[in-house]
């Protein structure tokens, strides 16, 4: 539940296939209604995990492990 | 705009890590009926989809010295508050668990030297794991012998009639349908609570509504944290090499017959010597050559280069609140807890296989897979001599009006907004890792407020939200636990490190907490270790606790 990660989708690529729908443990990711591609619709929850981009069939999904808030999260101590 | 799904099974299982899978797969060699329920999707989410390090295993082909020197280890490094009864078992069983997972496909790896198994942190043996761990492999197994798996449903609630267990309640994140399970015996495989991950503590939450009891949840499990800048596949490589400087380059002493860091960096910057930094300058290129060998069994992930030098700093860390450690008490060895018709396994069973602290990392994944085997047994024995449930249809319209009753609302406080508050109030090192009687009640008050003002009126605005207000709802539970067992627990111990009570306390303290539900408050009490299972109380306390804490 902690924004750690911005993600985005190739939508060239996707296929609107839905497993990384399915598989994102924090429910991020819908498919849109209209272009029936992946959206990262809650990328405020992303905690990073990868699993969405390692489970991608197409290898749509890109990662940039740079925090996209302000502050990184709050953590034990800094 | 949600209808409701009635699903009849005799065995219902909820939470599809491999705890849940084991549970699900042993009822359904039974003949039952089984339902296997996810918020998320079974094999794929949540700590055993994350756990990719290593299993644990005891070849049973060593002779019972080797097994009673594990025990040993265990009950000295988890400071004599581990269940012996339980670490056994789990020793025992681990060797048939792994080759059952291995015959189902799971990604088991070599390790770095070229052998299967791996003695990273002797006595104890483990088997490493690939990128994708053994949750898939689980899922396969549960689908092809007939469980029914039932994906993106959020369980809110067990279901009680005349005191026994006799199902839950929950609504499906793609529909908002309701879903009412009825069912036999229900076994609660949901895992555990942290900060960082999306396990959210639904299990100890749901049977602390249904009255069980909890036990040992002061116990912490810390993961410190790099720089969220750098790729994350460094973590595996620091599994293997962990050194570290605080801010004047001095190393960092931390256990080194442990794989896992303990409170030791915590201890630094309470000293004021943070930062902390991974020292990559002083790897050897034998530690390199590790490091890339132990990325590289990730499927080759290498997005991070360890040969890149440089000090990274460190955050504090994410921790958590492992089974191995604490979680619903069980009454007997086939999971059952005090509830008729309710059964717990892996990180939301109170095995506390491990004791005060987690020695290596594999007890997590062979303990999950060990207890939700045995609950799997336990349930179908229940199931087959149970009556069919009998349903309270007014509690069902109250439940129902509870779980959407966030999507109503339409005003009051957002869950994200109170999931940062809580991080504000526990994550500081100060309260969770240092902790000190003064501040945990301050915390407690906060988190009391939280409770009792915000929780009840926090709204959501789809279903995606609905889920975080569910979420939330148990964290703020879990929270409340681990702050009245860390008060009560007035002494120091593995784990839990009382800066105004800094030595262990034996015997008073060779006990165990736990924790019910009395009439809207959380009761404690202690439970005290048979005698048998205490340490040589003649012998000095330096010998008793080789490892000191600050202040003792
Ligand atoms: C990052 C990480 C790395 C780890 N590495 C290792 C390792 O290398 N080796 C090791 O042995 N151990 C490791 N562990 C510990 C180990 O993963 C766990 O002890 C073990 O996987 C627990 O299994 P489980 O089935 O009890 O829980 P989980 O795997 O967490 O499964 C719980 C399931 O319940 C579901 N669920 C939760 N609440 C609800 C609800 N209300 N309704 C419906 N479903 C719900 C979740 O979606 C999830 O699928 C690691 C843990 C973490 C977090
Ligand atoms: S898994 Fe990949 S291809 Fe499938 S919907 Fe997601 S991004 Fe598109
Ligand atoms: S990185 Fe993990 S949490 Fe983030 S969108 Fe992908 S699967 Fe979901």
């Amino acid at each position: 539940m902690i924004g750690l990660c911005s993600n985005w989708i190739n939508h060239n690529l996707c296929t609107g296939c839905g497993t990384c729908v399915k598989i994102c443990p924090a429910d991020v990711i819908r498919i849109d209604e209209n272009t029936k591609r992946a959206i990262i619709k809650y990328s405020e929850d992303c905690f990073g995990c990868q699993l969405c981009k390692v489970h991608c069939p197409q290898g749509a999904i890109q990662m940039t492990p740079k925090r996209h808030m302000m502050y990184p999260p709050p953590l034990g101590w800094r | 705009m949600s209808t409701t799904k009635t699903v009849n099974c005799d065995v219902l299982v909820i939470g599809g890590g491999v705890a849940g899978c084991f549970a699900a797969v042993r009822a359904r060699e039974r003949g039952l009926n089984v339902v296997l329920v996810d918020k998320s999707y079974v094999g794929y989410s949540y700590a055993t989809r994350f756990a990719t390090l290593n299993f644990l295993v005891f070849n049973p082909n060593e002779d019972e010295g080797a097994l009673n020197t594990c025990l040993k280890a265990v009950a000295l490094r988890g400071e004599y508050i581990n269940d012996p009864e339980w670490t056994e078992i789990v020793l025992r069983e681990s060797w048939d668990r792994y080759q059952e997972l291995a015959s189902w496909g799971a990604d088991f790896c070599r390790s770095e030297n070229g052998s299967m198994f791996a003695r990273d942190v002797p006595p104890f043996t483990t088997v490493r794991l690939g990128l994708k761990g053994v949750g898939p492999a689980c899922r396969e197994r549960a689908e092809t012998i007939g469980v029914k798996i039932l994906d993106r449903i959020m369980i809110t609630d067990l279901l009680k009639s005349g005191g026994e267990v006799i199902g839950a309640i929950g609504f499906s994140l793609d529909t908002g349908d309701c879903y009412v399970f009825r069912a036999k015996a229900t076994v609660l495989a949901t895992g555990l609570c942290s900060f960082y991950m999306r396990n959210t503590g639904n299990g100890d939450a749901l049977a602390y509504k249904a009255g069980a009891t909890i036990t040992s949840r002061e116990f912490i499990f810390v993961w410190p944290w790099h720089d969220p800048n750098l790729d994350m596949s460094l973590a595996a490589a620091r599994c293997v090499y962990m050194k570290f400087i605080d801010a004047e380059g001095l190393p960092v002493k931390h256990d080194p017959r442990s794989e896992i860091i303990d409170l030791s960096l915590e201890f630094l910057v309470h000293e004021g010597r943070a930062p902390i930094y991974w020292d990559l300058d002083s790897a050897t290129p034998e530690d390199v050559e590790r490091m890339k060998k132990r990325m590289l069994s990730h499927d080759g992930y290498m997005g991070f280069d360890p040969n890149r030098g440089g000090k990274i700093r460190m955050f504090g860390g994410a921790w958590m609140l492992l089974n191995s450690m604490g979680g619903a008490w069980l009454i007997n060895k086939k999971c059952a807890t005090e509830i008729p018709g309710l059964y717990a396994a892996g990180d939301c069973a109170g095995t506390r296989t491990v004791g005060a602290f987690h020695i290596v990392s594999g007890f997590g994944l062979a303990s999950a897979a060990v207890t939700g085997a045995r609950a799997g047994i336990g349930a179908a024995e229940y199931a087959a001599k149970a009556d069919k449930p009998d349903i309270d249809e007014e509690e069902l319209i109250n439940l129902k009006e509870g779980i959407y009753a966030p999507l109503k609302r339409g005003k009051g406080f957002e869950p994200r907004w109170v999931l940062e508050i809580i991080n504000s109030i526990m994550t500081p090192y100060y309260i969770y890792a240092v902790k000190h009687g003064d501040r945990l009640k301050a915390a407690l008050t906060f988190i009391e407020f939280i409770k009792d003002h915000i929780v009840p009126r926090m709204y959501a605005k789809d279903l995606h939200e609905l889920l975080l207000v569910h979420e939330i709802k148990n964290i703020v539970l879990n929270v409340e636990i681990f702050l009245r067992c860390s008060l009560f627990r007035t002494e120091s111990r593995g784990t839990h490190y009382r800066e105004d009570y800094p030595r262990r306390s034996d015997p008073e303290w060779l006990a165990w907490t736990k924790l019910r539900d009395d009439g809207g408050r959380m009761k404690l009490w202690r439970e005290p270790i048979p005698k048998k299972w205490w340490p040589d109380l003649s012998t000095a306390y330096e010998e008793r606790y080789p490892r000191r804490f600050p202040g003792e």
